[in-house]
């Protein structure tokens, strides 16, 4: 599993931020990020398919496990290779490497997000976005 | 609760002490202590979701800087004193400007963050003594909207659930920035939106909420007047005007449509820097649409032509006939959790409970019964919330009663309402933190914050919600309820110490909106109140939540049309000050601070104050991102960080109002129906530090 970003959605309200730092001991996992303030992005972890960051980590603290990318915090030497792998600049580091671990399955930022811009469900936000630019190419773009 | 979990652990349901979106929550309390939240996915308004400031709602209720004991003023600092003490001084203070200078030279401020229940026995408190003078902070937002929706159609309430939103075709939403100040609104603009609806919003500045927006009016401050009635110009002309809701709801259309005529789009254009053609789309887009909601807040409310903005923004959507059914109606934003309620409360000093008015005989003979009191009750209006300083400032006030508001950082012109503070002979504040209005205080109270009490909170969409006390309060801070009734009870008003249950009762006998609501109703979903030209009915009996869908509640139950012309800003720019500095707020923060910044996950996004400047201003003026600055209005000088961005306009500046310091730039021009003060714009400069 991941979590999704419907970028159109996302308001820079930073419920993910507060929310994912009070059950992660002061420490988010995601970082919104405000471009040029003209949109917000939430970013984290994409448990990638073929994750670059457990290539990177030799210490086996990060591994593929089932469809998530897994962080076991106590075989992790702090050597920060897994930030210099990960494309998406989504592993944080402070002594020891951390990231998105999806809450045991029950990701808070997707609970708590005001509008419904981070979703678990792929079928959902991909409808939702298909369905949008199906009326944007309708109206014709501007 | 998961089994096995030891007994002290328990779910507490509340509403969120922030926003007026009244966004539902659980508290996790663990022997005692508020350890956690729990969303609550069937709350119909936030669906479970919370935004920042509500994650971090906790940290406020744990803060170390909370005020634990009654302090009384001793030299420059504070000594603690024992209830006792305290309330006899209090009464005594309030007790000997009463007897010396008798009731109208007290001041009562009370809270749109407090109960139903507190604000009604304090203005009750204030009127059983004679006082007129009482007022809350509702004043500085919405003041307008009820002077100004009140004379179009009668009734200043939002019209539909904020849910009702997702049903409109078309939203327009106008001096507010509803996506970070109240993010489950703005879930449901995105689901309209979604659907394929139209977003308009009208800012001077790129926010998140413009983002949503199909087409952006960029329109520069104070103008929105001059956009609204280039609007109506538009519709008039093309004839999208509904003249089926015209000829049978509303009075005086030829008026109106006479004194559009100069407000040709080019016209508007010139004055508001959005170009015609954009200034026409939006009119059509709205005025075609088959359901258009009207959304607004503070940049509509807060100048010195705050009711003419609110009367225009109603003469919109009443000649489009945009009011009354599923998707449309107007939608005026509630900044605190409970300025409704306060209002309702009669903690205004033009209105008694459930809007009556003072200067009808009869409000004081009803009162007067239902209270028994043997002083008689003022007949008359007394001083709003800014008077109550300028009369302060003058003399002709002597003691103040100041519950859970902090004018020092949230008045316009902040220095003077300083100054009126420390000439009153008595002050007495009640409050959760020791505020900058707090520090100038002769005696003060700790209060309960919202979890450690009960009470009800009415949402901007007239949704009254019951909290219910999750924890106790720190050290021997009381709630608000006791703290009022014992005041009164030494000052022989004869009252007994009631629950806010008992206090509610008495407001449903007196309060018709209020009348048919029950504990059971506001446990489960709330209750949302409405009215109709029949009488008052709750939702759950009869129909459907949104109001005015037969009459309007007016004399002959017709909305009025009324012509109101835009006059520029109360202060212009000059080549000493060439800047127009406007401000507002951020997602993670809050009003005055008291609250946010105290809170440090809140800190850790938005720590400083900070300036926006357009890139041009700011390479005019050698300013570079991040560098220290001086903004300096006629009333003062505010230090911040620039922060450079295409944000804002050429030629305008935005401060956020959060931080200390920056209501000392503001203006206090006055809106001479609502008395709300100009606190949109300003002429400023920025240079370096």
């Amino acid at each position: 599993m991941s979590v999704f970003v419907d970028q159109e959605r996302c308001i820079a309200c930073h419920a993910c931020e507060v929310a994912c730092k009070r059950l992660h001991g002061g420490k988010s996992n995601v970082s919104l990020q405000i471009v040029d303030g003209k949109a917000a992005l939430p970013l984290l972890c994409r448990q990638c398919e073929k994750p670059a960051c457990v290539a990177a980590c030799y210490a086996g603290a990060l591994v593929k496990e089932s469809d998530a990318v897994a962080f076991h915090a106590e075989k992790c030497t702090g050597c920060d290779l897994c930030l210099l792998a990960c494309p998406f600049g989504v592993i944080w580091s402070e002594k020891l490497a951390y990231k998105c671990d999806l809450c045991s399955g029950e990701p808070v930022c997707v609970a708590t997000c005001p509008t419904g811009a981070l979703a678990e469900d792929y079928q959902a936000v991909t409808q939702v976005i298909r369905s949008r630019a199906a009326r944007a190419f309708r109206r014709g773009f501007r | 609760m998961k089994l096995g979990s030891p007994m002290s652990q328990a779910l507490v349901p509340t509403i969120c002490p922030y926003c007026g979106a009244g966004c539902g929550f659980y508290i996790k309390v663990e022997e005692g202590r508020a350890t956690g939240i729990k969303y609550m996915p069937d709350h119909p308004v936030s669906r479970g979701s919370l935004c920042s400031k509500g994650n971090a709602a906790l940290e406020v209720l744990r803060h170390p800087g909370r005020l634990q004991h009654p302090l009384k003023k001793s030299g420059s600092g504070f000594i603690p004193i024992s209830w006792e003490e305290a309330l006899d001084l209090a009464a005594e203070g309030l007790g000997q400007a009463l007897q010396d200078f008798g009731p109208q030279d007290l001041g009562f401020l009370g809270s749109s963050k407090c109960t139903n229940e507190e604000n009604y026995l304090f203005q009750k408190l204030a009127r059983s003594l004679g006082s007129p003078n009482v007022d809350n902070c509702a004043r500085l937002c919405h003041a307008s909207t009820v002077v100004g929706l009140g004379k179009s159609m009668g009734a200043c309430a939002t019209t539909n659930p904020v849910s009702d939103l997702a049903n409109s075709r078309c939203i327009f939403i106008i001096g507010s920035n509803l996506a970070e100040n109240h993010p489950a609104v703005a879930r449901w603009v995105l689901e309209a939106k979604d659907a394929g609806s139209t977003i308009i919003v009208a800012d001077p500045r790129r926010t998140p909420t413009s983002w949503l927006a199909e087409i952006f009016l960029q329109i520069k401050p104070g103008t929105d007047l001059a956009l609204l009635n280039g609007m109506m110009h538009v519709i008039v002309e093309e004839n999208l005007f509904n003249r089926k809701f015209l000829e049978e709801r509303t009075r005086g259309f030829e008026a109106l449509a006479d004194s559009l005529k100069e407000y040709t789009p080019e016209r508007a254009a010139a004055i508001t820097g959005v170009p015609a053609g954009d200034i026409m789309r939006a009119a059509r887009a709205y005025a075609r649409s088959p359901a258009s909601a009207t959304v607004y807040s503070m940049g509509v409310t807060q100048h010195a032509g705050g009711t003419d903005n609110v009367q225009a923004l109603a003469n919109l959507f009443l000649i489009c006939g945009h009011i009354g059914r599923p998707g449309t109606g107007i939608f005026p934003l509630r900044g605190q959790n409970n300025v409704q309620g306060a209002c309702d409360m009669g903690t205004l000093t033009e209105f008694y409970p459930g809007y009556r008015r003072p200067e009808d005989p009869r409000t004081p003979e009803i009162f007067g019964q239902a209270w028994g009191g043997s002083r008689r009750l003022p007949g008359h209006c007394g001083l709003t919330a800014l008077e109550m300083m300028d009369a302060s400032r003058e003399g002709r006030l002597r003691a103040m009663y100041i519950m859970g508001e902090d004018p020092v950082n949230s008045d316009p012109h902040a220095s003077r309402t300083r100054e009126a503070l420390e000439a009153l002979d008595f002050l007495v504040v009640q409050d959760i933190f020791l505020t900058d209005t707090a520090r100038l205080a002769d005696v003060v109270l700790p209060a309960a914050a919202w979890a450690e009490k009960e009470g009800t909170f009415t949402s901007t969409e007239r949704r009254v919600q019951w909290i219910c006390r999750a924890v106790s309060p720190p050290g021997e801070a009381r709630p608000d309820l006791w703290i009022v009734t014992e005041i009164a009870r030494r000052m022989d008003l004869g009252w007994e110490q009631r629950t806010a249950e008992e206090v509610l009762e008495e407001i449903k006998s007196l309060v018709p909106t209020y009348r048919a609501l029950s504990r059971e109703m506001l446990r489960r979903e709330g209750f949302i109140w409405i009215h109709s030209t029949e009488g008052y009915y709750p939702t759950r009996r009869k129909g459907s939540p949104i109001l005015h869908q037969a009459g309007f509640p007016t004399p002959d139950g017709k909305a009025l049309l009324a012509p109101v012309h835009y006059r520029p800003p109360a202060e212009e720019t000059s080549p000493e000050r060439p800047l127009f500095l406007t401000t507002g707020r951020l997602g993670a923060h809050y009003n005055a601070g008291s609250m946010t910044l105290r809170s440090p996950s809140l800190l850790d996004i938005e720590p400083q104050l900070f300036v926006e400047l357009n890139p041009s201003d700011a390479l005019a003026r050698g300013i570079g991102d991040g560098d220290g600055v001086v903004v300096h209005t006629a009333r003062g000088d505010a230090h911040a960080l620039a922060r450079i961005t295409e944000r804002v306009a050429s030629g305008v500046v935005f401060l956020p109002f959060h931080f200390p310091g920056v209501n000392a730039l503001t203006l206090d021009v006055r809106d001479p129906q609502a008395k709300i003060p100009e606190l949109k714009v300003a002429a400023c400069d920025v240079r370096r530090a």
